[in-house]
């Protein structure tokens, strides 16, 4: 099992290591660059400037060469102008250049300096990470039950009209993408002038404008502001995740020791629960764990279509405004939450299912 | 109100504007702007005409309250540097300007108490306002205004937005402020000595890059930083693309009395303005920065109050011959200038909420504007240009930003070219793309923001060293007819070489400039907001009710 879960955590190095470097790469491309000059300096600026800005802040010489300071292989750079000022990469602002130390990167745990928050990356991240975290939260609450419950209801006997009903919904919710439903969601429930907020608002049923609200705050979260994002994200997951317990409750309830248990008289809602549903729940748990990396991957629409400031916004800011060493953190962390979510899952599946040995 | 020895000092070309008044031949705002740049008090330029000063609101307003406004937060950076409103809006709490474009179009003294300038605007005589002190106790002196000066015209700061609005106080050496320049005449007075006449000098300390900074404020770096300044607000939070806060700044007594309000508060929404209407519907904000296109009609439906101001903002869909050579030739570029019918462009692109233009980037509501005939639209002749040149299959590509009234403008112009026949095609980028080579794009739009005077606008985009010239045009003639319009205080008399301004550069073909812009904002029952041409955000001004 140590072994194993070792060799899972080299691997996720590994990952991390070759992805940074292709974020890294892909960041710091020549345009890239001039973007990233025009955005901090100036957007009128020359292209001289950009060429001079683009040199004086560290973004000169080979790609490898500062793939090396980040990781804190490769000294910092450190430059001193023609007014005598020097900065560098290990240089904080108004810190004696002396003082400094010379490796600075990922090693050192530093994480570098946010281009576009104008803060360490680091505490953003984190902050940022939180506010996703609680989103996340509040999808697996309502995603998981009712996923399983659908799933479950219709897994056991296939074929009734409680099943096709309940099919047809988790089959059209898994094939409407985010940004199709989100959009639905608000016209319908969070608009001034389409959909039914106005009728509620002229019955006089609502004190506001809108029923929910469109836009959500990590500051504030309330079960108005909340629902449609949480809504958008999981009515998605919820149909994957029915789909695929109803087809593992579907095989479960054929099985030889089913029937020999309806055969024996067991009534049928003891043989679901007590026969069928820990062989049932195998198949969906991983898939539930599958859906952690995938729920960072949906979150960047939702955040981005609710103003939620959390961590697919942040993603979304970094590679609008190539923020590297931004983007370079959120690669570092979606590696991490990935592999973490295969790793429980793995090891997790081992406990569900005793026929599992690892290693 | 007029103090008569004030009165006695006016500019003699104040009583010229003042008989224009009562003649007709100039507007209330066209005075109000000529006569203020001369440094006229605002009070004294109303009393010329025989008209009150509005009266100053403040005394009935209650003081307290918080505002809630929708704007992208896009952080402080250094004054100078800032390319956008939005950001000096946030560093406007603390930072203040030596002279202030009011959204009625006249200048009024803010760290200056007046300023005057001499018959053929070479010299200028500013006097500090006596009483100002910065927010950490000190005087705010002449000293201050001279280190400004210099901080502004050093050209050798990469996109140091203030570098060539004063050429005529810079070494052109060096790329600094020339030795003598700037002189200090007492502890209250300073006087600015230029090589040439410059009338724009008033509205370029105007201009939200040329806030006033403190001597302790290390040059490049973020003002919300170390925020010491003379303003009512210090910055409480400024996080990057999702909040600004300002709150009184304490222990700090402001020169201009109480600012009615506690506390502003930026909100930022991201670029999409449907997310602004959901703020607005859910009671996250008070007041937005700007409503463009359809949300008019939204905000309107929420019930709030519509702000509107008519300006000298446009847009300018314009080819560049320097960086494409389809563009070379004076015939194909009149030939597509004259193939877009611009009232339809202002039809389909903004809704009609506006004023249609002349292709010449003079606004009617510029004082020195000056009336040309009329142009003719040709899309017949279009045809036949692009075949002289030997590009009829070539595709033009014309580039804008992929959303909103921008789009909607170069689209129908593209729409207007494609209908007499020219092979043409309309690509769309994001913001975060769009503006990185905003000034070499073969064929693109531009905004272009208010300015005050219509040589501004011009000298910066259209001379052949303008800092934001676009077009690649270099027309000998029209640079030497705007160093003569830039020596010219007088804005009639400035107005015969805007004649010839404005023919060579609607001759030129260069840009499709299609209307003016009014500009809008919509704010809360409750709120008072100004909207200001702009984009500025005089807090002071702002109150709850």
């Amino acid at each position: 099992m140590l072994i194993f879960i070792a060799r899972r955590l080299g691997i996720m190095l590994l990952t991390a290591f070759v992805l940074t470097f292709v974020v890294f790469f892909l960041t710091n491309l020549p345009p890239n660059l001039e973007k990233l000059a025009r955005s901090e300096g100036s957007v009128r600026m020359s292209d001289e400037s950009v060429t001079a800005w683009i040199e004086q802040n560290g973004h000169g010489g080979s790609v490898l060469t500062r793939y090396g300071q980040w990781l804190g292989m490769v000294p910092g750079w450190v430059l001193t102008d023609e007014k005598g000022v020097t900065r560098g990469r290990c240089i904080a602002q108004r810190q004696d250049p002396a003082e400094a130390s010379r490796f600075c990167g990922i090693l050192q745990g530093d994480w570098g300096n946010s281009t576009f928050f104008k803060k360490a990356v680091l505490p953003s991240l984190g902050e940022k990470l939180g506010a996703t975290g609680w989103l996340m939260l509040w999808v697996m609450i309502v995603m998981v039950p009712t996923a399983l419950v659908i799933g479950v209801v219709s897994g056991m006997r296939e074929g009734t009209r409680t099943d096709r009903a309940l099919s047809t919904f988790s089959i059209a919710s898994t094939a409407t993408p985010e940004y199709v439903s989100g959009v639905i969601l608000v016209a319908l429930f969070a608009s001034p002038v389409t959909g039914l907020s106005p009728i509620l608002a002229e019955w006089g049923w609502i004190d506001g404008k809108t029923l929910f609200l469109g836009a959500a705050s990590p500051d504030k979260i309330t079960f108005w502001s909340f629902t449609l994002p949480v809504l958008t994200i999981a009515l998605y997951g919820i149909g994957y995740i029915a789909r695929m317990t109803r087809a593992s409750m579907t095989e479960v309830m054929t099985a030889q020791y089913i029937r020999t248990a309806r055969l024996k008289g067991v009534s049928f809602g003891q043989v679901v629960i007590r026969h069928a549903l820990r062989n049932a729940l195998i198949a969906p748990f991983t898939v539930i764990m599958l859906q952690f990396p995938w729920l960072l991957n949906g979150v960047v629409i939702v955040e981005t279509l609710f103003n939620y400031k959390g961590f697919g916004w942040t993603l979304v800011q970094a590679a609008g405004n190539n923020d590297i060493n931004l983007l370079l953190g959120c690669s570092v962390v979606a590696v991490f939450v990935v592999l973490v979510t295969q790793l429980i899952s793995d090891i997790g599946y081992v406990f569900l299912n005793p026929r599992i040995r690892i290693s | 109100m007029i103090d008569k020895t004030r009165a006695a000092a006016l500019h003699p070309a104040a009583k010229i504007h003042a008989d224009d008044f009562s003649a007709g031949k100039i507007s209330r705002r066209e005075f109000l702007t000529r006569t203020t740049a001369m440094g006229v008090s605002a009070a004294a330029a109303y009393g010329l005409i025989g008209l009150p000063t509005p009266a100053n609101a403040e005394a009935h307003v209650k003081v307290g309250g918080i505002i809630r406004v929708g704007m992208e937060v896009k952080g402080t950076k250094d004054p100078r540097l800032a390319d956008w409103p939005h950001i000096s809006n946030v560093y406007r709490g603390w930072l203040e300007y030596l002279i202030q474009y009011n959204a009625d179009g006249t200048f009024e003294g803010r760290l200056l108490e007046s300023w005057e300038a001499n018959a053929d605007a070479t010299q200028y005589t500013l006097k500090v306002r006596p009483g100002v002190t910065w927010n950490n106790g000190e005087p705010f002196t002449a000293d201050d205004v001279v280190r400004n000066f210099a901080r502004w015209t050093d050209g050798n700061v990469e996109g140091n937005a203030m570098a060539s609005r004063f050429p005529g106080l810079v070494d052109e050496a060096t790329k600094t402020l020339r030795e003598g320049a700037v002189v200090k005449v007492d502890e209250s007075t300073v006087q600015l000595n230029l090589t040439s006449s410059d009338v724009a000098v008033v509205p370029n300390l105007a201009d939200y890059p040329s806030a006033v900074v403190h001597s302790s404020f290390v040059d490049g770096d973020d003002p919300a930083l170390n925020p010491i300044g003379t303003g009512p607000y210090v910055p409480q939070e400024v996080s990057v693309g999702q909040k600004a806060i300002l709150v009184r700044a304490p222990n700090h007594t402001w020169w201009g009395g109480t600012a009615p309000l506690d506390e502003i508060q930026y909100i930022d929404f991201g670029t999409d303005p449907s997310t602004m209407v959901n703020l607005a519907a859910s009671d996250e904000i008070d007041a937005n920065y700007e409503t463009t296109g359809d949300f008019i009609e939204q905000m309107d439906t929420l019930g709030w109050k519509k702000l509107e101001v008519v300006t000298a903002a446009t847009i300018v869909v314009r080819m560049n011959s320097a960086t494409s050579e389809l563009y070379k030739e004076k015939a194909v570029r009149q030939a597509i200038q004259k193939a877009v019918d611009l009232s339809v462009v202002l039809e389909l692109g903004y809704n009609g909420l506006g004023v249609t233009a002349e292709n010449h980037h003079a606004s009617p509501i510029h004082p020195e504007y000056a009336k040309i005939p009329d142009q003719v639209v040709d899309p017949a002749g279009l045809q036949p240009a692009l075949e002289a040149a030997g590009i009829a299959d070539t595709e033009l590509e014309v580039i804008s930003l992929d959303d909103g009234w921008e789009a909607a403008t170069t689209a129908a112009v593209v729409a207007q070219l494609k209908d007499a026949g020219a092979n043409v095609k309309h690509t769309v980028m994001p913001g975060s793309t769009f503006w990185n080579d905003w000034q070499k794009y073969p064929f693109s739009s531009t905004t272009w923001n208010h300015r005050p005077l219509a040589v501004q606008n011009m000298s910066l985009a259209y001379t052949s060293t303008g800092s934001w010239n676009e077009t690649g045009m270099a027309n000998p003639e029209f640079d030497a007819a705007m160093v003569r319009a830039l020596a010219l205080a007088d804005a009639d008399a400035r107005r015969n070489e805007m004649v010839t301004l404005e023919t060579i550069l609607q001759d030129e073909g260069y840009i499709i400039q299609p209307f003016w812009r009014s500009l809008f904002a919509h704010v809360k029952e409750g709120f008072n907001v100004e909207r200001h041409p702009s984009n500025e955000h005089q807090h002071y001004k702002w109150s709850v009710a």
